[in-house]
């Protein structure tokens, strides 16, 4: 089983983070806090409320090298929290937003984090020493729709973007005092702050849950229309693969490895793809396993449905006269899942644990290790 | 129960588990809000495109779907007057007591009889299949409901008559 472990935190998460040795967690149980919970021996227990938010709050991230907590909530505040002894203390971020804030992200060197919105922009925040508090930098005027999910690149410089518009865009967020000359690469050396480097329109429908791979050289997002989209060679000429599947949309996807990606979303059950030596991305299997429907209800002939309504009522004590009710998951998510998180052991750049959050209130941690027929592609 | 309406409903139900793919998203227009995007109708990018199901002229099913909410439109059969009057009576009892309902809406779209509206709340609290269940046993009783309405109607109609036209015996 790839579940290995299944957690019943509340009634219904919106997002969850971990801090760097995967001994903490913080989440949203769907309302206006925050609950960090600690390991104790094989315990999890409830360690503090971060309170502060007035609204649902849409997105934490948790930095791994400086510990902090970044919550971004749809009451268009940011906090960013600091553990001082045993109470975490809020910075306000000056996000100036007018909208709802919807994700939140930390940069790979944790000097800034992106927000994304519903006010059609992204904020680039970053640490002001002489105030004390976190200030912002918008890009305005790019997006048509809310801003659904922000990803770095891992040069801590490029960043991309998915919105409710349908398209992923990447863009250069080069700060002056912040961000210094050398950390640029190649093509974008001479982007300045805000410049849109390529603008993909694959997806009819919105577009959600965009990453990189670990490298930087492959993006992948998601289209509402139960597409997933593949992007190398971002930049001028870029080259994208769409992927369809027959199942229901995603929500949130992440890279397990170059070649491997997990998708989370509506059907409650993680999705693998893999991409093969030519670079050809495809569908492999659901991880979770799915019970099989009880075959009460589905008959071909004529007379095997009689039988089986007959059979029905006998064995079970239940009418088979409607039409068929609908199938279950009968995964270990019973709701849409809509988070899902690396886990990252030591400095090691491979992920084969990771996590995942819904709707649902589960938090389950999941392992790729041991899967037949996915270590080709780890 | 008859094979075309097997076929109408099993239609219903895929299409709303298609549609029923719902998240929590903050109104775009006026701040700090959130409101059904299926509704409102400011934003044209959140919509998706109406699919209308019917099973014939007198019988159909209208699903809107957005970003964060859902709406599913009936048109319940009527084939006489009898049964227009029966069905706008039990449907507006139904309507007026849409809150314990929950994702009944109280008045239904134009040229519909009655309207649900399942929100990304809805989906949170309720299982997904759970409430496609309800939706669609709501319609397959619904129309036996009426029936029923009907046959008393009528048995009481003949017994009256029948209890009337004794005195003049």
């Amino acid at each position: 089983m790839a579940a290995i472990e299944v957690h019943q935190f509340a009634q219904c998460i919106t997002c969850h983070a971990w801090n760097s040795d995967h001994s903490m967690v913080a989440f949203c149980p769907n309302n206006n806090e925050v609950h960090i919970y600690k390991l104790f021996q094989d315990k999890w227990e409830k360690l503090h409320v971060l309170k502060k938010h007035d609204q649902i709050i849409s997105g934490i991230d948790w930095s791994a090298s400086s510990n902090k907590i970044v919550t971004v909530s749809h009451d268009r505040n940011s906090y960013v929290w600091n553990q001082e002894g045993s109470e975490w203390v809020p910075t306000l971020v000056i996000l100036r937003l007018n909208r709802a804030a919807l994700c939140a992200q930390w940069s790979p060197k944790e000097n800034k984090f992106a927000v994304g919105s519903g006010a059609k922009t992204v904020c680039i925040c970053y640490y002001e020493q002489e105030n004390n508090w976190w200030v912002s930098k918008l890009i305005r005027k790019k997006h048509d729709s809310s801003v659904t999910s922000v990803a770095w690149h891992p040069n801590n410089i490029l960043l991309a973007t998915t919105s409710t518009d349908g398209k992923c865009r990447v863009f250069s967020t080069f700060i002056k005092g912040v961000d210094t000359r050398e950390s640029k690469t190649g093509t974008t050396s001479d982007s300045k702050f805000g410049e849109q480097i390529v603008q993909l329109d694959l997806s009819f429908s919105w577009a959600f849950g965009v990453k990189w791979s670990p490298s930087g050289n492959t993006l992948a997002y998601v289209g509402h229309n139960s597409m997933i989209y593949f992007v190398d060679d971002v930049g001028p000429s870029p080259l994208a693969q769409n992927v369809a599947f027959r199942d229901l949309p995603l929500r949130d996807v992440l890279f397990v490895s170059e070649k491997m990606v997990i998708g989370v979303g509506f059907d409650c059950n993680p999705m693998v793809f893999a991409a093969d030596e030519t670079g050809i991305w495809r569908f492999i299997k659901f991880l979770g396993e799915r019970k099989t429907p009880s075959s009460g209800s589905k008959y071909g002939s004529q007379f095997s449905g009689a039988f089986g309504k007959f059979y029905g009522q006998s064995k079970y004590g239940v009418s088979n006269d409607g039409v068929e009710t609908s199938r279950t998951s009968g995964g270990v998510h019973e709701n849409c899942i809509n988070c899902i998180v690396p886990i990252r052991e030591g400095s090691t750049s491979r992920t084969t644990r990771f996590s995942t959050s819904g709707l649902d209130g589960k938090v389950v941690i999941w392992d790729v290790q041991n899967q037949d027929g996915l270590l080709d592609y780890l | 129960m008859a094979n075309t309406l097997r076929l109408y409903l099993t239609c219903i139900r895929n299409t709303l588990d298609a549609a029923m793919c719902l998240q929590n998203f903050p109104c775009q227009e006026v701040e700090r809000h959130n409101k059904p995007e299926v509704e409102l109708k400011t934003s044209p990018e959140l919509l998706l495109n109406p699919v209308l199901i019917c099973r014939n002229e007198a019988e159909k099913c209208l699903i809107e779907a957005s970003i964060n909410s859902l709406r599913i439109s009936l048109k319940v059969k009527q084939a006489d007057e009898l049964e227009n009057i029966l069905t706008k009576k039990f449907l507006r009892f139904l309507s007026m007591r849409a809150e314990a309902f929950q994702v009944l809406r109280r008045k239904p779209v134009q040229g519909y009889d009655i309207s649900f509206l399942i929100t990304n709340y809805h989906c949170e609290d309720m299982q997904k299949h759970k409430l496609i269940d309800f939706i669609v046993q709501f319609m397959e009783d619904i129309d036996k409901e009426i029936s029923e309405l009907k046959m008393s109607m009528n048995t009481r109609g003949r017994l009256v008559a029948t209890e009337f036209l004794k005195q003049f015996m």
